[in-house]
C-alpha cells in the first residue's frame, strides 16, 4: 500500500498533527486515525513518518507527551499541545490560508 | 529555548539509550497492536490483521530505526561507531598506522611547540591592564634612527601633549645593592613620576613614591621586585626597617611589586629618577626611555601626529643653527606599541621559524596523504562491497573521514605529548635574551591550535582519500583484480611527492642561507682576540660625582695588581665597555685644536655649525692594559702610560676609523678634542695614539669610530659597565676562583660576575644560533620525510610493475636498463620538485633577507648545493626499490598474478 503521507505538501504534516491535537490530547494511533477520518481517507500515515514528526514537534516544544492508560486498559503516550504549539498552529493556519488563497487566485486567473 | 530542549532530549537518548529505546518500542507496539485490534474488530482474522498492519506500517525494528535516525544524536552514534571501527582498522595495519601517526605527531608536535613560543612572545597581550594602550615614545633623528628622550624634550612632550594619559621616562643599569641578606649585582631602573600609574600596576605591598621622594635630593626610596623581596628580604611583611645601599645612597624600601611584574625586563628594583638625577639641560643627551599610555579612544596615529607637532616645534625653537645632520637633535617623534618595541627584531626570526615549521607540517601531511592514498586504492574493493550492500556515498565519505580523524587524533595526541616534552626542554636552547620567554607553555591557546591543526588534517586527509577512492563505479571496482591500480591515483601520489620535494627544497634553502650567514658572521674578526679572555664585571659602590670616583680607581688599581699575580694570568686590564659584551655610549665630540671650547649655548651652536668641527664616535673609558689584554694592536703613537696622571694633560687614543673620517690626509696625533657630553668632564683631550678598529656594535655591523680615554684621568663615567679583562694561558676555572677571592678580599661589598668572552659571544649569537639550529632540524626532518615519500612511491610502483619488468627482461632488457627505468621515475619526481621548489624559493627567501648576513637571499651556491643534495637523496631513495626491480626473475614475474 502506498504511503499517502508522502503526497502531503512538504511541512504540512506538522501543522495537521497540531490541528488534530487542538481538540484533545491523543496518542499516536489516535492521531493517525483522526487524520485519516478528517481527510476522508486521503492522508494515511505510516507509523515511521508519524513518530518522526511527533519526535520533532516534541523537541521543538510544540507538544508534550504523557503516559496514561487507554480506554482498553493499555498504556499509551498521550500528546497535548503546549501554549507554544497552540500559537504555532494558529499562525500556520493563517499563513496556510493566505497561501492557498493566493495559489487559488493564480490558478483561476485566465 | 527549543534548541536547548532538542539538545537535552538528544543527550538523554544518547546516555540513557536503553530506556529511550524501550519507551519508543512500547509506544510503537501500542500503536501497532491498537491498529491490529481495530482490524480484528472490523472482522479480520488475527493473522490477516497482523499482516495488513505490517504491510501498512512496516516492520517494528525498521520503524524504530527510522524514528531514531531522524534525530541528530543518531549521527553522533554512527560517528562514534565509525570512529571505533576506524581505530580497529588502524590496529589491524600496525605498519601503516605507526608510520602515519608518527609522521603526523612530528608535524603537529613541532608546530605546536613553535606556536607556543610565538604565542607567548608575539601574540599574547602584555600582563598590564589595557596593554594595547601602552606605547614607547622615541625621538627620531635626521637619518631616521630612533633615539631615547633628552630630558628637556621629555618635559615638553609630557606637558604639551593632548593624546596621552601620561608619559614617563626610565633608564636602567646594573648596580651593586647591599643591605639585604647579601650584596647583589642586579639591574635597577630609575623611573620618573607616574611610571607605575602608567603601567596600571601598583605595589602589591607598600606604596608608590611620594612627592618628597620625587624631589631632587629628596628622601631616597626604593620599590623592589617580588623576587628580590623573597630572596633578599626574607619575604618579610614588615619591611619598613629595610635599608638598602646603592651608589653611596641609603634607600628605604617603600614597596614590593606584584609577582610577574617584569618591566623593564629583568629589573629587581625601581628608584625615583627625579630624586637621583633631576632634569638635565641638554636636548641632545638621549638618556631616558619614554613610555606612555594612550588616552581612551586615541589611536596610535593620533598620538604620533600629536607628538610629531611638539617635536617639530622643539626643533624649530632650539634646533636652529645646530648641524641637524650630525644626528643628535630630534627632527620628529615616534610612537611604537610596547609589545612591538619589546619584541623588536626577534619577530622576524620567530615568524620565519613558524613558517618553517608549517612547511614541515605540510611535508608530513603530504607523506601521510601518500600512504593513505596507497591504502585507499588497495581498499577499493572493500569500499565497493560496502556500496553494493547499500552504503550511500555520504556514508562512505563519513567512514573515510572517521578513519582520517582517528589517525589525526592519534597523531595529535602524541604530538601534544611531544610538544609538552619539548616545551620543558626549550629553556635550555632558547636564547637568553628572548623577551617574554617565561610565558612559554602548552596552554589553552596552544592546545586550541593543536586541536584545529588536528581537525584540519583529519578533514583534509579524509576528503582527499574519499576523492581518490575511485569513481564509485561498482562494476569496475568489484571486477578489478587485486593488483589493479588507477593511473589517476599514481598521478596524485606523484604530485604529492613532487610537492613534498619542492617544500623540502624551500626549507633546505632557508636553513642553508641561515647557515651560510652564520658562518660568515662568526668568521668576522671582532677586532680583538677573544680566546682565553675572562671578564670580571662589577659595579663599584660609589655615588656618581667626580670627586668620589677616586675610590673605585684606587680599588681597580689594587685589584689589577693582585690579579696579575695569579699564576696563569698573562695580562689584566680595565675597561668600561667591551665589543659584543656591552653596548657603548655614543655621542658628538668637538675638535678644538687650540680654540677655546664654547662657553655657552650660543657659542656651542655656532661652533657645531661647521661639520669639520664635530664628529660622532663611541666612547670608552679604559686602561692601557686593556688594549694589550684584548689584543687590539696599537697602530701609531702611544697608549696611556704613567705620564697621564689625574692632573696632567688629558689624553685620548682613537680608533683607526676616527682617524680616517676626521683626519684622512694628516696625522691625527696632537689634535685636541672635547668629549664632555659623555662624562661631564670638559677638559680637552689630546690625541696620542691610534689603535686598530673593533666591531663595537656587533659582528653584523660596520666598524664604528671609538674614542678611548684613560680611566685614571677621567674616572668612571655613569655610562660605563666596568669590567676587568684577564688573558689566561690555560683554563678559566682556577683563574676565576683565584680572582673571586681577591675581589672578596679587597671589595667585599662589590658583587662580581665572571664570564668568558666566548660566553658573551655565545649570548650575542644565541638568537641567530637558535633560529639556525631549529631551521636546520626542520629542514633535516623534511628531507627525511621527502626521502621516505619518494621511496614509498617508487617501491609501490616497482611492485605494481613487476610483471611489466618481467616481460621486459624476458624480451632481453638488461639489469642496467631496468635500473635506469626505475631510477628515471625517481629522477623525474626530483627534477620537477626541485624546479618548482627553486622557483618558489627565489620569491620567498627574499622575505628573510633581514635575517641574512653577507650573502644574498638568492645565493647561487646555497641553491645549487641544496638542489644537488635533494636530488641525490631522492635518487638514493629510488635506488633501493630499483635494485629490487633489477633482481626480478622473469619466470617468476610472468607467472605472478
Amino acid at each position: 500500500m502506498a504511503d499517502k503521507s508522502s503526497e502531503l505538501v512538504q511541512g504540512t504534516l506538522d501543522m495537521l498533527i497540531l490541528k488534530t491535537l487542538a481538540l484533545e490530547p491523543m496518542h499516536g494511533y489516535g492521531i493517525a486515525v483522526r487524520l485519516e477520518q478528517m481527510s476522508k481517507g486521503v492522508f494515511r500515515l505510516n507509523a515511521g513518518s508519524l513518530f518522526v514528526a511527533i519526535q520533532r514537534l516534541q523537541r521543538d516544544g510544540l507538544i508534550k507527551g504523557e503516559w496514561k492508560p487507554t480506554e482498553n486498559n493499555r498504556r499509551a503516550k498521550y500528546y497535548a499541545l503546549t501554549d507554544q504549539g497552540r500559537k504555532r498552529l494558529s499562525s500556520e493556519t493563517k499563513e496556510w490560508g493566505r497561501q492557498v488563497a493566493a495559489i487559488t487566485r493564480i490558478l483561476e486567473a485566465s | 529555548m527549543s534548541f536547548l530542549r532538542n539538545m537535552a532530549s538528544g543527550l538523554r537518548s544518547l546516555f540513557r539509550r536503553e530506556r529511550v529505546s524501550h519507551e519508543l518500542e512500547e509506544e510503537l507496539n501500542g500503536f501497532l497492536e491498537t491498529a491490529t485490534e481495530e482490524k480484528i474488530k472490523r472482522g479480520m482474522s488475527r493473522p490477516d490483521a497482523l499482516r495488513a498492519v505490517r504491510l501498512e506500517h512496516g516492520n517494528l525494528e525498521v520503524t524504530k530505526e527510522e524514528v531514531r535516525s531522524a534525530a541528530w544524536e543518531s549521527f553522533v552514534q554512527t560517528c562514534w561507531k565509525d570512529l571505533r571501527f576506524a581505530f580497529r582498522m588502524l590496529r589491524k595495519n600496525p605498519g601503516f598506522t605507526v608510520i602515519a601517526v608518527l609522521t603526523l605527531a612530528l608535524g603537529i608536535g613541532a608546530s605546536t611547540s613553535i606556536f607556543s613560543v610565538v604565542d607567548a612572545v608575539l601574540l599574547r597581550p602584555l600582563p598590564f591592564p589595557n596593554p594595547q594602550q601602552v606605547v614607547t615614545v622615541w625621538e627620531l633623528s635626521a637619518d631616521g634612527r630612533r633615539m631615547h628622550l633628552a630630558d628637556p624634550n621629555f618635559l615638553d612632550f609630557r606637558e604639551q601633549n593632548r593624546t596621552l594619559v601620561g608619559l614617563a621616562q626610565f633608564s636602567t643599569g646594573p648596580e651593586s645593592v647591599s643591605g639585604g641578606s647579601e650584596p647583589v649585582r642586579m639591574n635597577v631602573a630609575a623611573v620618573s613620576q607616574d611610571f607605575f600609574k602608567m603601567m596600571g600596576v601598583e605595589p602589591v605591598q607598600g606604596r608608590d613614591f611620594t612627592a618628597d621622594e620625587l624631589r631632587l635630593h629628596g628622601t631616597p626610596a626604593m620599590i623592589v621586585s617580588h623576587g628580590y623581596w623573597q630572596q633578599y628580604l626574607g619575604s618579610r611583611a614588615d619591611f619598613s626597617n629595610a635599608r638598602l645601599t646603592m651608589g653611596g645612597q641609603v634607600y628605604s624600601v617603600i614597596g614590593v611589586m606584584p609577582q610577574g611584574f617584569d618591566f623593564p625586563a629583568g629589573i629587581s628594583a625601581w628608584i625615583s629618577r627625579e630624586q637621583l638625577y633631576g632634569w638635565g639641560p641638554s636636548r641632545s643627551a638621549h638618556n631616558g626611555e619614554g613610555i606612555a599610555r594612550l588616552g581612551d579612544g586615541v589611536s596610535l596615529k593620533q598620538a604620533r601626529a600629536d607628538l610629531s607637532t611638539i617635536a617639530r616645534r622643539i626643533k624649530s625653537q632650539y634646533g636652529k643653527g645646530t648641524d641637524i645632520n650630525s644626528g643628535y637633535m630630534l627632527i620628529d617623534a615616534a610612537v611604537v606599541p610596547l609589545a612591538d618595541a619589546l619584541v623588536g627584531d626577534v619577530r622576524a626570526a620567530l615568524v620565519t621559524l613558524f613558517a618553517a615549521v608549517i612547511l614541515l607540517f605540510l611535508v608530513a601531511c603530504a607523506n601521510v596523504a601518500g600512504l593513505l592514498l596507497a591504502r585507499t586504492v588497495a581498499r577499493r574493493k572493500e569500499l565497493a562491497v560496502r556500496a553494493a550492500l547499500g552504503a550511500g556515498r555520504g556514508r562512505l565519505v563519513q567512514q573515510l573521514l572517521a578513519e582520517s580523524l582517528a589517525l589525526a587524533l592519534a597523531g595529535g595526541g602524541l604530538g601534544t605529548l611531544a610538544a609538552i616534552w619539548t616545551t620543558n626542554l626549550l629553556p635550555a636552547i632558547l636564547p637568553a635574551d628572548l623577551p617574554r620567554q617565561q610565558a612559554i607553555a602548552i596552554n589553552g591557546a596552544a592546545l586550541l591550535f593543536t586541536l584545529i591543526a588536528t581537525l584540519v588534517v583529519a578533514v583534509g586527509l579524509g576528503f582527499f582519500s574519499a576523492s581518490r577512492a575511485g569513481g564509485w563505479d561498482l562494476n569496475e571496482a568489484l571486477g578489478a583484480g587485486s593488483r589493479s591500480y588507477s593511473a589517476g591515483s599514481q598521478k596524485a601520489r606523484s604530485a604529492l611527492v613532487i610537492g613534498e620535494i619542492a617544500v623540502t627544497l624551500m626549507l633546505l634553502v632557508g636553513a642553508g642561507l641561515l647557515g651560510r650567514s652564520f658562518l660568515r658572521l662568526i668568521s668576522v674578526n671582532p677586532g680583538l682576540n677573544g680566546e682565553h679572555l675572562v671578564l670580571a664585571t662589577f659595579v663599584p659602590t660609589t655615588p656618581q660625582t667626580t670627586n668620589a670616583s677616586i675610590r673605585p680607581v684606587q680599588l681597580i688599581d689594587s685589584v689589577l695588581s693582585r690579579l696579575r699575580g695569579i699564576p696563569g694570568v698573562q695580562s689584566a686590564g680595565f675597561t668600561g665597555e667591551l665589543p659584543i659584551a656591552t653596548g657603548f655610549a655614543s655621542g658628538q665630540f668637538l675638535i678644538l685644536d687650540g680654540r677655546q671650547p664654547p662657553a655657552n649655548f650660543d657659542e656651542w651652536e655656532r661652533f657645531t655649525q661647521t661639520p669639520g668641527n664635530v664628529g660622532d664616535a663611541l666612547y670608552c673609558v679604559t686602561s692601557a692594559d686593556y688594549f694589550r689584554t684584548a689584543g687590539i694592536p696599537l697602530l701609531r703613537g702611544r697608549l696611556f702610560d704613567e705620564r697621564d696622571g689625574h692632573d696632567s694633560l688629558h689624553v685620548a687614543v682613537i680608533s683607526q676609523a676616527v682617524a680616517q673620517q676626521k683626519w684622512p690626509n694628516e696625522d691625527p696625533i696632537g689634535h685636541v678634542i672635547e668629549f664632555g657630553n659623555m662624562d661631564g668632564n670638559l677638559k680637552p683631550l689630546t690625541i696620542v695614539g691610534i689603535v686598530a678598529d673593533v666591531r663595537a656594535e656587533g659582528l653584523d655591523r660596520p666598524v664604528t669610530p671609538v674614542i678611548y680615554v684613560d680611566y685614571q684621568q677621567r674616572g668612571l663615567s655613569g655610562n660605563a659597565s666596568p669590567m676587568i679583562l684577564l688573558r689566561t694561558s690555560a683554563g678559566a676555572g682556577p683563574v676565576v676562583d683565584a680572582a673571586r677571592s681577591i675581589f672578596r678580599d679587597l671589595a667585599p661589598d662589590v658583587p662580581v660576575k665572571f664570564s668568558t668572552f666566548a660566553d658573551e659571544m655565545g649570548g650575542w649569537l644565541s638568537v641567530k644560533r637558535f633560529l639556525l639550529v631549529l631551521a636546520g632540524v626542520f629542514a633535516a626532518a623534511a628531507l627525511a620525510l621527502a626521502a621516505v615519500g619518494t621511496y614509498g612511491l617508487v617501491a609501490h610502483s616497482v611492485t605494481r610493475r613487476t610483471q611489466e619488468i618481467g616481460i621486459r627482461m624476458g624480451l632481453g632488457a638488461q639489469r642496467g636498463d631496468v635500473l635506469r627505468l626505475i631510477l628515471g621515475e625517481g629522477a623525474r619526481l626530483a627534477a620537477f620538485g626541485v624546479v618548482i621548489g627553486i622557483a618558489v624559493s627565489l620569491v620567498i627567501t627574499r622575505l628573510m633577507s633581514s635575517l641574512l648576513f653577507g650573502i644574498s637571499a638568492m645565493d647561487p651556491l646555497t641553491f645549487a648545493v641544496v638542489a644537488v643534495l635533494l636530488s641525490a637523496v631522492a635518487l638514493l631513495a629510488s635506488y633501493i626499490p630499483a635494485r629490487r626491480a633489477m633482481r626480478v626473475d622473469p619466470m617468476v614475474a610472468l607467472r605472478y598474478e
